[in-house]
């Protein structure tokens, strides 16, 4: 370490660091100690430490050019987090920092070879080096991936927790300095509700680096915001802006998030992010010890850091004056001021790659030094704007691009629209802050008028307020950005005016297609640093002027959030029935259907088909969609629903229906029951449940408003419960006792309401999948795991079981039911389901009639039918294809299939073809593994009892 | 399973009784005081959250009636509260939750007398909701920053005032809300499909850490 070296200075006066408050880390594994308020960059200069990265290409050693959140040189590895920007991130005890993307280590890195053979890294290269062969590209993948820039990323680090939140403030400012401030809290004065959001860790701005005077106004303005009622986001970005105001802004310090993405509606944004300083291009501008002098004043001011012994100061402005008085005052030797303003020049930096020695002017004279400061100029972040649709324009007197746009609901004040004093910015600010606060206040009117919901919206709506703030002045400035030699433009990137010439002159001369060609602007900095340069240079090349070259769009993000901060909290909704916590006690093992997380077996589905057959068996079927009808016009409704009759279904009676789309093709089934004179329950599948719904209020809101009935979805009102089984009638007896339950008062195919086990008003239905007698009990969920656990009780001695998904599907399989979706695809229309005899084409209408009229005599695609493999131990998986005997051509395929415990045979529901559809039919049946299997197609689609005797009971 | 809780929903099928299905007693008048206990949907257990700025409860065992019919009925007059407010009649709170469809919240008696007091006249349908929905109770002025957690509507004053009515998503679900203050301090009724219920009270309670967050099952 030379005596060169940065070292901690005595307190400064307004330093935001704590003495008192030590805090140990490690650099590269080397233990040093900064203070509570330091920046990872602020602590590592107080010990020193002057290069802590390589660049990207070319793995030049680099020390901090702005010592701030957009320094490209300063991205480190923090513990298993890589990518940190030391500029910005507050030191914390036990840091373990250390430089990434060099090996072996930061002082003698073997990558810097590519910079030996620089010349031959154009702009363009990997484009142009590997494109072939083509075979050899995921060699060369494996290679350039060991030279891919970044920290290392830790698979095994736990996740953290992530946040969203939404807002609907009047206002957001984007931007804590002095003009953002003033608008803030002139904004917040009428009570609105005031977002101010500071990329810093702090607010204030540049006033925190300026003199007595700036910090005083910061204080009193910071507690006038307080005052005012302003929300501060400190440590926030407003990373982007979309239609109508919407807003993101990434909450980085959160006391519980990691990081939080805030989605705000905004009534008004006013966008004050200040200037960002333009680094200079000469040769040598990217040795460490080359800075700009918004660093040094932030460095010393903020932070008590001395940069270093000696300086030259090439300045244009009053901020390069100031930084030189700065570092005068702090003991630094300045040795030269090199004042653009009398049109004096630097050409370049000398030394070797590690240290500045000395600095060339363009009188030819050569200064020894250890500093450069550079103060050439200013870069207007307009990003905000951009995605707001300004197109900025450049203005050569203060060299540097303004808004052009006016727009109603984004407003700009500060530093990006024009110069002033720290009293005239804040004039600006308030103006600005006043006219969002008095159109916010138009839009919250306008919304509460059209709202239902909202407090009524007092008097007439106000005039939209007119902008009549007084312009910032624009204060002249050189225009500098390229001395007469070529030095880095983009220092992510390693990109150099060199390179941006060479693209230009290979008709890469469109400052779009230069950007994507070169990568410059597109590094971490995403063009705060480079973007002007990098036009500057273009034009420079194409001869034209800067307006005539034009400039990048600038696009969400303005600065980045992690992909845990988009995703936030994750929420994904799940279902249960009112039964869930006894299927949990009692080994269910569960299965996703849909959100529904239901039991699928309880060990053993074959058993539980086995009991249900020969005893009783009870299954919680909550999921099955139900919908209350209510109103004289539901039998209209349900006749335009489904494709058969429901005129004179008698109260007390169900049907059965199938419901086809538009186009004919089934789109659910179910059935329906009267309940009452204009009362009637529609059953759906459980998937098809919020479908359906919607499906019955397009015909009443859009085709019938003239109908009278009420749809109102009661699923989950009703725990359902299935009882199927040869006890099921003497079990559901033994908790009824308000029904007459004998077959001749409650016959198959009817619907009762009575008292089960206690409870009044369940929904008794003679229905059922199963095959077996079986009751449907709709019991209301407050109660449904008391009339579950009755019936278990009351059944013992009768040999009560429960049944599982798996064990539903494989007795319907055996009774043949087909599942719409499943048995059912987006192409089977109705009469494909063997179902002609209920498409009812003499009534007047019914969605999907036309086209089923035109089905009936069309010549079917696959016809759904029961098939039997000829081979009983053999279980076709679902999907396997029919195809024609000795030959590959597909005429079906396999929908269904389970081994039947109650035949014990494999069974099997298909599509086919109708010329191998018919009874008796051979079929053959291509297995997974490619075996051939010969299968026959059954007279009905029931495996099993086909006259249904069981279920008439 | 305990049996003291009194049932609370034993009326209400009465005020559509004209048309109910035949059953064994169509006068039945299920069990009284010491029939089974209304199960709620909430069955796990939260820790005491000391010094919680917010307060959550299950309120799903209160009486929840959906009126249905088209303004202009006599039904509709009685309801007497425009889509998207509330208004509080005796002890029942009467919510404007879609431009036809009402909910009236209470006690099972409360709620059943005033349905049983409406005048049916028309198309008028009643629809007992007590099962169908889940209902908490949402406590704390920090109610408005943990709503924003979960939901991307406007909480403010302006938009949504004590006894303003909104359908929402919160979490994914679906949910009818009513701002129904307490004694001057915020507080939100929420109320979502039963199946869902554990799952968004668990989304709730999650999205209440950072003010802390008190359940009161």
């Amino acid at each position: 370490m030379s005596n060169s070296a940065p070292t901690r200075l005595p307190q400064q006066p307004g330093e935001q660091i704590d003495r008192t408050a030590p805090l140990g880390f490690t650099w590269e594994g080397k233990r040093l100690q900064g203070f509570a308020g330091d920046t990872i960059a602020s602590a590592l200069m107080g010990n020193g430490i002057q290069v802590v990265s390589r660049s990207m290409k070319y793995h030049r050693p680099r020390g901090f050019l702005t010592a701030d959140y957009w320094d490209p040189n300063g991205f480190v590895q923090v513990g298993d987090e890589p990518n940190v920007r030391s500029g910005h991130r507050l030191l914390e005890a036990g840091m373990a920092v250390d430089p990434q993307n060099v090996w072996p280590s930061l002082d003698r890195d073997i990558k810097a070879a590519n910079g030996l053979v620089g010349r031959f890294l154009s702009a363009g290269f990997y484009y142009k080096t590997f494109i072939r062969p083509q075979r050899l590209w995921p060699t060369y993948e494996k290679v350039l991936a060991t030279f891919a820039p970044g920290g290392t990323v830790d698979l095994d680090t736990p996740h953290g927790y992530y946040d969203k939140r939404y807002a609907h403030p009047d206002v957001v400012v984007a931007g804590g300095g002095p003009a953002g401030l003033a608008a803030a809290i002139a904004a917040a004065e009428g009570g609105g509700h005031v977002m101010l959001v500071e990329h810093e860790h702090r607010l204030g701005g540049h006033l925190l680096w300026g003199d007595e005077q700036d910090r005083a106004l910061a204080a009193e303005l910071i507690e006038a915001a307080t005052r005012a009622g302003v929300e501060i986001l400190a440590d926030s970005t407003v990373t982007a802006r979309f239609e109508d105001n919407w807003v993101a802004i990434v909450q980085r310090s959160h006391p519980v998030a990691v990081e939080r993405l805030i989605k705000a509606r905004a009534k008004m944004l006013i966008v004050a992010p200040g200037l960002i300083e333009r680094p200079y291009v000469f040769a040598g501008n990217d040795k460490p010890g080359v800075m700009l002098s918004g660093a040094v004043r932030r460095l010393i001011n903020q932070y008590g850091v001395k940069p270093g012994d000696r300086a030259v100061v090439l300045t244009a402005n009053p901020e390069g004056d100031a930084a030189a008085a700065d570092l005068t005052r702090v003991g630094v030797k300045v040795s030269r001021i090199v004042d653009a303003r009398n049109g004096e020049n630097v050409v370049s930096a000398n030394g070797s790659s590690r240290a500045l020695r000395s600095v060339t002017l363009a009188d030819g004279s050569e200064v020894e030094t250890d500093l450069l400061i550079t103060a050439t100029g200013w870069t207007a972040p307009t990003s905000l704007l951009n995605m707001s649709g300004d197109r900025p324009v450049y203005h050569p007197g203060s060299a540097r691009f303004y808004p052009s746009a006016v727009m109603d609901t984004v407003l700009s004040t500060g530093g990006i629209v024009g110069d002033g004093t720290a009293e005239e910015l804040v004039a600006h600010g308030t103006a600005t802050g006043r006219l969002a606060a008095a159109r916010a206040a138009v839009t919250a009117h306008r919304l509460q008028a059209m709202t239902a919901r909202a407090a009524p919206a007092v008097g007439d709506e106000p005039l939209w307020p007119e902008d009549e703030r007084q312009a910032l002045a624009r204060n002249d400035h050189p225009e500098l950005f390229r001395s007469t030699t070529h030095g880095i433009v983009d220092f992510s990137e390693d990109v150099g005016s060199k390179d941006l010439v060479a693209a230009a002159a290979e008709g890469y001369d469109s400052v779009e297609l230069l950007k994507r060609y070169t990568t410059a602007t597109m590094g971490p900095a995403q063009g705060k640093l480079e973007t002007v340069n990098t036009v500057a240079v273009l034009a420079e090349a194409r001869g034209e002027t800067i307006e005539e070259v034009g400039t990048t769009v600038w696009r969400p993000p303005y600065a980045p959030i992690s992909l845990g901060g988009l995703a936030g909290r994750v929420f994904e909704p799940v279902r249960v029935s009112s039964i869930q916590p006894w299927h949990e006690a009692n080994g269910a093992v569960p299965i996703v259907a849909g959100a529904w997380i239901r039991p699928e077996h309880y060990g053993d589905p074959a058993a539980e088909v086995r009991n249900t057959r020969e005893n009783v068996g009870i299954t919680d079927v909550t999921p099955l969609g139900k919908l209350d009808l209510q109103g004289p016009d539901v039998p209209k409704l349900l006749s335009q629903l489904y494709t058969n009759k429901w005129m004179k279904l008698a109260v007390g009676s169900v049907r059965y229906g199938l419901m086809c789309a538009e186009d004919g093709v089934v789109l659910d089934d179910g059935v329906t029951g009267r309940l009452g004179d204009d009362h009637y329950l529609m059953t759906t599948t459980s998937s098809g449940a919020a479908t359906v719904w919607e499906w019955v209020e397009n015909w009443l809101q859009t085709e019938h408003p003239e109908w009278q009935v009420h749809v109102t979805p009661v699923t989950t009102g009703y725990t359902s419960i299935n009882v199927a089984g040869p006890n099921s009638r003497e079990l559901v007896g033994r908790l009824v006792d308000d029904v007459d339950l004998a077959p001749e008062a409650f016959s198959y195919m009817q619907v009762r309401t009575g008292t089960v086990a206690g409870i009044p008003d369940c929904i008794m239905w003679r229905i059922g999948f199963t095959g077996e007698l079986s009751y449907e009990l709709h019991v209301p969920s407050g109660h449904g795991l008391h009339v579950w656990q009755a019936l278990l009780d009351a059944g013992a001695d009768l040999g009560v079981g429960v049944f599982g998904l798996e064990a539903q599907r494989i007795m319907r399989l055996e009774k043949g039911h087909f599942i719409v979706g499943q048995d059912t695809d987006g192409l089977t229309k109705a009469p494909a389901t063997g179902m002609t005899a209920l498409i009812k084409l003499d009534k007047d209408d019914f969605a999907g009639k036309t086209e089923l009229a035109l089905a009936m005599d069309e010549e079917i695609p696959g016809l759904v039918v029961a098939i039997q493999p000829t081979d009983p131990t053999i279980v076709p998986e679902e999907a396997c294809q029919i195809v024609r005997a000795n030959s590959n051509e597909i005429i079906g395929r396999i929908t269904s299939s389970r081994m039947s415990p109650t035949l014990n045979r494999s069974i099997c529901l298909g599509q086919v073809a109708p010329e191998a559809a018919s009874a008796g039919s051979e079929l053959t049946v291509v297995l997974v593994n490619g075996r051939r299997i010969t299968a026959k197609v059954m007279e009905h689609h029931a495996h099993f009892d086909p006259e249904g005797e069981r279920l008439r009971g | 399973m305990p049996t003291s809780t009194p049932r609370e929903n034993d009326s209400v099928a009465s005020s559509h009784s004209s048309g109910t299905v035949p059953s064994g007693d169509p006068s039945s008048e299920g069990p009284a005081s010491g029939g089974p206990a209304f199960e709620s949907p909430i069955n796990k257990t939260y820790p005491a959250a000391v010094g919680a700025l917010l307060s959550l409860g299950d309120e799903s065992e209160v009486a929840k009636i959906i009126v249905r019919t088209a303004d202009g009925t006599r039904a509709a007059d009685q309801l007497g509260v425009a889509f998207g407010a509330s208004r509080r009649s005796d002890s029942v709170l009467i919510c404007g939750q879609r431009p036809t469809e009402w909910l009236v919240i209470g006690t099972a008696e409360a709620a059943a007398t005033f349905v049983d007091g409406l005048d049916l006249t028309g198309h008028v349908s009643v629809i007992d909701h007590t099962h169908s929905r889940a209902l908490f109770r949402l406590t704390g002025d920090r109610g408005r920053s943990l709503l924003e957690k979960v939901c991307s509507l406007d909480w403010s004053d302006q938009m949504m005032p004590d006894g303003a009515v909104c359908s929402a998503s919160l979490a994914k679900v679906t949910v009818d809300l009513v701002r129904n203050d307490v004694d001057g301090e915020r507080s939100y009724l929420i109320a979502c499909d039963r199946s869902f219920a554990q799952y968004l009270f668990d989304a709730i309670v999650d999205a209440g850490q950072e003010f802390g967050i008190d359940v009161n099952s």
